[in-house]
């Protein structure tokens, strides 16, 4: 039986929501379509149960420090399309180390997520659509966290793409949710070109892309860079690109705030588990190619602080309860890349610029879902209205709600010994650490200063949020009827599951270094010595949560006159800030509009020129073909002379070559 | 004495499976008579029961097929070989197929020998892949020949059915008597009828020019069996045949005759020891790679734009049955350069790249599957009074039958080299195998071959998507549900068909590993 698990259960993962997606879509459209619900909850807990199982199967001897050399990657091949000649096509599983870490996030998240929909979807017309786009979602997910090549990743990539095209576009008959749709599937698109490109770029170099090959053999490497000193950096900017377009960096972070107009559980998943972490995925499994690329790793960490803090400085003033949770997430997938970034700052840094990167998108994945369910919640309890301007005082009416998402933001903040608090201070030391000594010393300090400004105004726009939202007089909006109900048990209790999480599982797996000691398996990853407690960053840190709640409680619960001055007074910057910093409208007028022209030019080149050519050649056959054709007329005798005909040329052509090479 | 039985007995141990079907030909040709009163009227029915029989015939010998696996060579007349054991598997596989296409279309009375007539073909082309003799090949090629004019007459005896026998049966003496010319000059030419021994007198011959005799033996040969390759310019009984034949003929005529063609050249010019001594200027080689790359050019693309201009759906059948024996001979074409240069350049070809037999006899299977599927499809979605002819007949058919329409298109996509599908995959692999070749220097040529396969693959797409097009996109033309028949027997074939088509796209390997270790 054990033996059976060990070899088995890569596919199990991935198979489970497989299954759960082909019964909903067979079966599930017709018969139950109220219990839609059911088999991706089945499959979801089947492919986490496997996950945690994956766990103890890479990492056989327990998550001690001192065991490197049991570390091992586990590989299945599951499907050998082809294997002619030169053409290899296996579907190869492999997981590692980071694989199962990320599995057990995905697969936990997405089944509470799942378990919270149940009840938040209910009643929908399209309700077993949106559980066959779920499942179909993670299983994308999974299967790209467990791909074993570039090429099935880049698959899967892409799958994750069109599946959260399908549930951004959920409720495709509102103009806004098809646009958003189509918006986050065209910006991806963008990013992909680049990771293709850089697919295309590390076969062109290694003639493999074969993750097992190209990672754990450092020996190929150098003597790739012994060659070509310059080519990592070219693959690591190109494999960055489709990271910038999948993680919603900047430039292309414009696509994650206008996914809002899916459902939110959909948000929830997006923003949390899926999709954005792939591409922080992406480069943390690359870091055997970042480590020798310091030049992209200081691009990383640049864009990873200028999307940190124009998020945050987006989120600030957004009414839209989502949307600021939308900025929160674009925002913290910045310091995950200004950790990952960090690697450029020394020798010894890559392995924990790594780790605390992972680790922050592990914390984050618990508390940014909490805080995207209880939105959810607010919104099913308000009846769809999530304008914070609408309503406010809810924390009566809405107890559970408030309390989980007062959980959830608490963690976002960085308030002492709960989850963010854990991962964010790591970020800032390694940040600090990097600032410190190297070549590169003064631009990672500003970076870190960056990042020290964005975690103020982290914890002063959550708890805005949290403030308006929940404090103040009671007021609910018309669509709202009477009385409000708060979340039914379906969804209290993912709430609570992740509320807990959110508040515990920093501290249960940060300062014990469980996390980081497990990550440390992973094949490929440099080796560093122990990582020291920057007690520094943690004071300020705390300083900076506590205060920018306290801001935030000053201007909303007790002098709320003051934020009026505020907006008159800095009218412009606010504006300014509402907008997200015009980049929506700058990208619209400077970069899609003159690619509009460019193709209304196309158009016309093609209508005119290439199809007239194209008609040109279609005219060829006919001409051909009415030669023959007299020679096709029926008649036997014809026939059997031109076959006569055909062979005497035969003859004198091969007999006239054979006196010729005589 | 007791040698010359145990001789016999060992010869016939390697053509078991064809004695099983002759020995059903045999019973149903003597019983069929007995069934049939003296106005030529039998029993309704009878035909279910003839089918049933050659069902059973056929899987008789599939059983013996699969108990006698490959054995090493010998000088014998007869060989059994991976080769024979593959288009053995192959011919019992589609002969099913076709004897389910066939079911209906011949009427209860003369049920019994046309089927019988099937049974024979398909147990000539086994003895063509089985035959190690000038004598045994040519009998062989007579029992798919003979027979193929009854099958073609049989069933419908009008006169469009008579006239496409007639033109077949003239055309295809012709070709016979080319062939037998052939034959006798390659035995003028090494003294022996036994394939082994000419071509063991190839490798002998210690004279380093090419022998005239061998080279008219080769042109022969080839324009012979070109004809049933339909290649051109021996191709022109195909559209007139497959327009005046049953259905069910043609679908047999598309692809029974290629399997043996193929197989008759594969047997003639690629010596089965492995090629060591291949490179001699004395084979068939030097004088046959260079009129094939002709014909097989003109082939491909006489086909396709003759297709083009098609608007009876059978003739368009014809010619793209046409110009796939052209991409099928770029595969021939390429296997033969590659053993041809065995002995010395093969170190520097990369040891995994795309056998061309392979990729012949793979696109051979596939290509069996996809055009007895679009038969299989034409005759199920036929109406009680008019098969289908035109593609009127087939316009709309995706509101009147969606199924079959969709069926079709499958199988049309396949035939246009799309993915899903097997088609896509077999024509990748003979372009690879022709691209891989062209690597080699000095044999750019093939490099050719393969721009121009993938330039006929685009042109077939056009008219097969036409066809779809005039599916799915427009109306139907007086078409109601009520005169549609059931053909059980032709569904399930197409289902088959449908199972082949996208099982080896989905698992090559189920094909390929055995077609792997036919060749050297």
């Amino acid at each position: 039986m054990t033996n059976w698990l060990n070899e088995n259960i890569l596919w199990l993962i991935p198979a489970a929501p497989l299954l759960a997606c082909l019964w909903i879509v067979l079966v599930g459209q017709v018969i139950g379509r109220k219990y839609a619900h059911r088999p991706l909850v089945l499959g979801l807990a089947v492919s986490l149960a496997a996950s945690l199982y994956l766990l103890t199967v890479v990492v056989p001897h327990g998550f001690g420090h001192d065991e490197h050399e049991s570390s091992h990657s586990v590989m299945t091949t599951v499907y050998q399309w082809i294997k002619i000649g030169t053409i290899d096509v296996p579907v190869t599983l492999r997981a590692d180390a980071m694989s199962a870490l990320m599995l057990t996030m995905v697969t936990s998240v997405s089944l509470l997520v799942a378990i919270f929909a149940s009840s938040y979807m209910k009643g929908d017309p399209g309700y077993p659509r949106f559980f066959a786009a779920m499942s179909l979602f993670v299983f994308s997910m999974c299967m790209l966290v467990l791909a074993g090549n570039f090429l099935l990743l880049f698959v899967f990539w892409e799958a994750v793409g069109l599946c959260s095209y399908l549930l951004i576009g959920f409720w495709f008959h509102k103009p806004s949710a098809a646009a958003a749709a189509k918006k986050a599937f065209v910006v991806n698109r963008i990013g992909d070109f680049g990771l293709i490109l850089g697919i295309f770029l590390i076969w062109q170099t290694f003639g493999t892309l074969d993750f097992a090959a190209l990672f754990e053999s450092p020996k190929l490497i150098d003597g790739i860079l012994a060659g070509q000193p310059d080519i990592l950096h070219w693959i690591c900017i190109l494999l960055f690109i489709g990271a910038v377009g999948k993680s919603a960096q900047f430039p292309l972070q414009v696509w994650l705030p206008d996914a809002m107009e899916g459902p939110t559980p959909v948000s929830a998943l997006i923003h949390a588990a899926t999709m954005v972490t792939a591409g922080v995925y992406l480069v943390a499994r690359c870091t055997p190619f970042f480590v020798h690329a310091p030049y992209v790793q200081m691009t990383v960490a640049g864009i990873g602080a200028a999307t940190a803090l124009i998020a945050a400085i987006t989120a600030l003033t957004q009414y839209d309860l989502k949307r600021v949770l939308a900025y929160s997430t674009v925002s913290q997938l910045g310091y995950m890349f200004m950790s990952l970034g960090a690697a450029g700052g020394g020798e010894g840094l890559a392995l924990h610029a790594v780790t605390f990167a992972m680790f922050h998108m592990f914390t984050h994945a618990f508390f940014k879902a909490v805080l995207f369910l209880s939105a959810g919640s607010v919104m099913h309890a308000m009846g769809d209205v999530i304008d914070m301007r609408r309503f406010s005082g809810l924390r009566k009416a809405l107890p559970i709600t408030h309390w989980t998402f007062l959980a959830g933001a608490l963690a976002l903040a960085g308030v002492p010994l709960l989850s963010g608090f854990w991962s964010k201070d790591e970020i800032l030391a390694v940040l600090a650490a990097a600032s410190r000594e190297g070549e590169h010393a003064g631009f990672y300090g500003i970076i870190l200063a960056i990042a020290l400004l964005t975690s103020l105004m982290t914890a002063f726009y959550t708890f805005r949020a949290y403030f308006m939202t929940f404090w103040g007089e009671e007021k609910f909006p018309e669509e709202a009827g009477h009385h409000p109900h708060d979340a039914p048990p379906a969804m209290a209790v993912p709430l609570a599951i992740l509320a807990v999480a959110a508040l515990g599982i920093g501290l249960m797996t940060g300062p014990t270094h469980l996390y980081g000691h497990y990550l440390h398996h992973t094949p490929g990853l440099p080796h560093a010595d122990e990582f020291p407690i920057d007690w520094l960053m943690m004071g300020i840190s705390s300083i900076l949560a506590a205060v920018g709640i306290g801001t935030a409680y000053q201007l909303y619960v007790v002098s709320p006159k003051i934020v009026e001055n505020l907006q008159r007074r800095l009218s412009l910057a606010y504006q300014a800030s509402q907008n997200g910093l015009y980049i929506d409208w700058f990208g619209y007028k400077f970069i899609a509009a003159p690619l509009r022209g460019l193709a209304a030019i196309c158009e016309f080149v093609d209508r005119w020129v290439i199809d007239a050519l194209v008609d040109c050649v279609g005219f060829i056959p006919g001409l051909f073909g009415s030669i023959i054709r007299p020679i096709q007329n029926g008649m036997v005798q014809n026939y059997a002379a031109v076959m006569m005909l055909g062979l005497v040329v035969c003859l004198i052509s091969v007999l006239r070559v054979l006196v010729e090479t005589h | 004495m007791n040698a010359a039985i145990q001789q016999l007995n060992n010869a016939f141990s390697l053509i078991a499976p064809e004695a099983v079907l002759l020995a059903a030909v045999c019973l149903i040709f003597f019983a069929a008579p007995f069934l049939v009163n003296e106005r030529g009227e039998a029993p309704v029915g009878l035909r279910h029961r003839w089918g049933c029989l050659s069902l059973l015939a056929l899987l008789l010998a599939s059983c013996v097929w699969w108990q006698s696996p490959p054995v090493t060579r010998t000088l014998g007349p007869f060989v059994l070989d991976e080769l024979t054991w593959y288009i053995r598997g192959l011919t019992l596989t589609f002969g099913a197929i076709l004897v389910l296409l066939h079911w209906n279309q011949a009427d209860d009375a003369r049920s019994a020998e046309s089927h019988a007539c099937l049974l024979a073909i398909l147990a000539g082309v086994n003895l063509i892949a089985a035959s190690n003799d000038l004598v045994g090949l040519f009998v062989a090629l007579e029992l798919v020949s003979i027979p193929t004019y009854l099958f073609l007459l049989l069933p419908r005896r009008d006169a469009p059915a008579q006239e496409a026998t007639l033109k077949y049966f003239l055309l295809s003496i012709f070709s016979s008597a080319i062939v037998l010319f052939g034959m006798s000059y390659l035995y003028g030419a090494t003294g022996t009828t036994n394939l082994s021994g000419i071509h063991a007198a190839f490798s002998a011959a210690s004279d380093h020019r090419a022998n005239p005799l061998v080279a008219v033996a080769t042109v022969m040969l080839i324009a012979g069996l070109g004809f049933r390759l339909t290649a051109v310019p021996f191709h022109f009984y195909a559209p007139d045949v497959f327009q005046g034949a049953p259905t069910s003929a043609a679908a047999m005529l598309s692809f029974v005759p290629k399997i043996a063609g193929f197989v008759a050249l594969l047997r003639l010019m690629v010596p089965a020891t492995g090629a060591e001594q291949a490179m001699n200027p004395w084979t068939m080689t030097p004088a046959a790679i260079p009129l094939l790359w002709w014909l097989a050019v003109a082939t491909m693309f006489v086909g396709n734009l003759m297709a083009l201009m098609q608007t009876d759906i059978r003739r368009l059948l014809a010619y793209s049955s046409v110009s796939h024996a052209g991409y099928m001979m770029v595969g021939l074409i390429v296997g033969m350069a590659h053993e041809h240069q065995k002995a010395d350049v093969l170190a520097t070809v990369s040891p995994n790249s795309v056998s061309g037999i392979g990729a012949m006899l793979f696109y051979l299977a596939v290509y069996g599957a996809m055009t007895l599927g679009t038969f299989a499809v034409l005759i199920a979605a036929a109406r009680t009074d008019k098969r289908i002819e035109s593609f009127d007949d087939l316009s709309g058919l995706s509101r009147t039958r969606p199924a079959m329409a969709l069926l079709l298109a499958i199988f049309l996509f396949s035939l246009a080299g799309l993915p899903p599908t097997a088609g896509f995959l077999g024509k990748l692999n003979l372009f690879f195998a022709a691209w891989s070749q062209g690597t080699v220097e000095g044999q750019e040529s093939y490099k050719w071959l393969a721009v121009i396969l993938a330039i006929n693959a685009a042109l077939g797409a056009w008219y097969y998507l036409k066809i779809i097009g005039v599916m799915f996109l427009r109306e139907p033309i007086n078409r109601s549900q009520q005169d549609t028949v059931i053909e059980t027997p032709s569904l399930i074939a197409a289902g088959l068909c449908l199972v082949g088509t996208l099982g080896l796209f989905f698992l090559p390997g189920w094909l390929w590993v055995p077609i792997q270790s036919i060749m050297p």
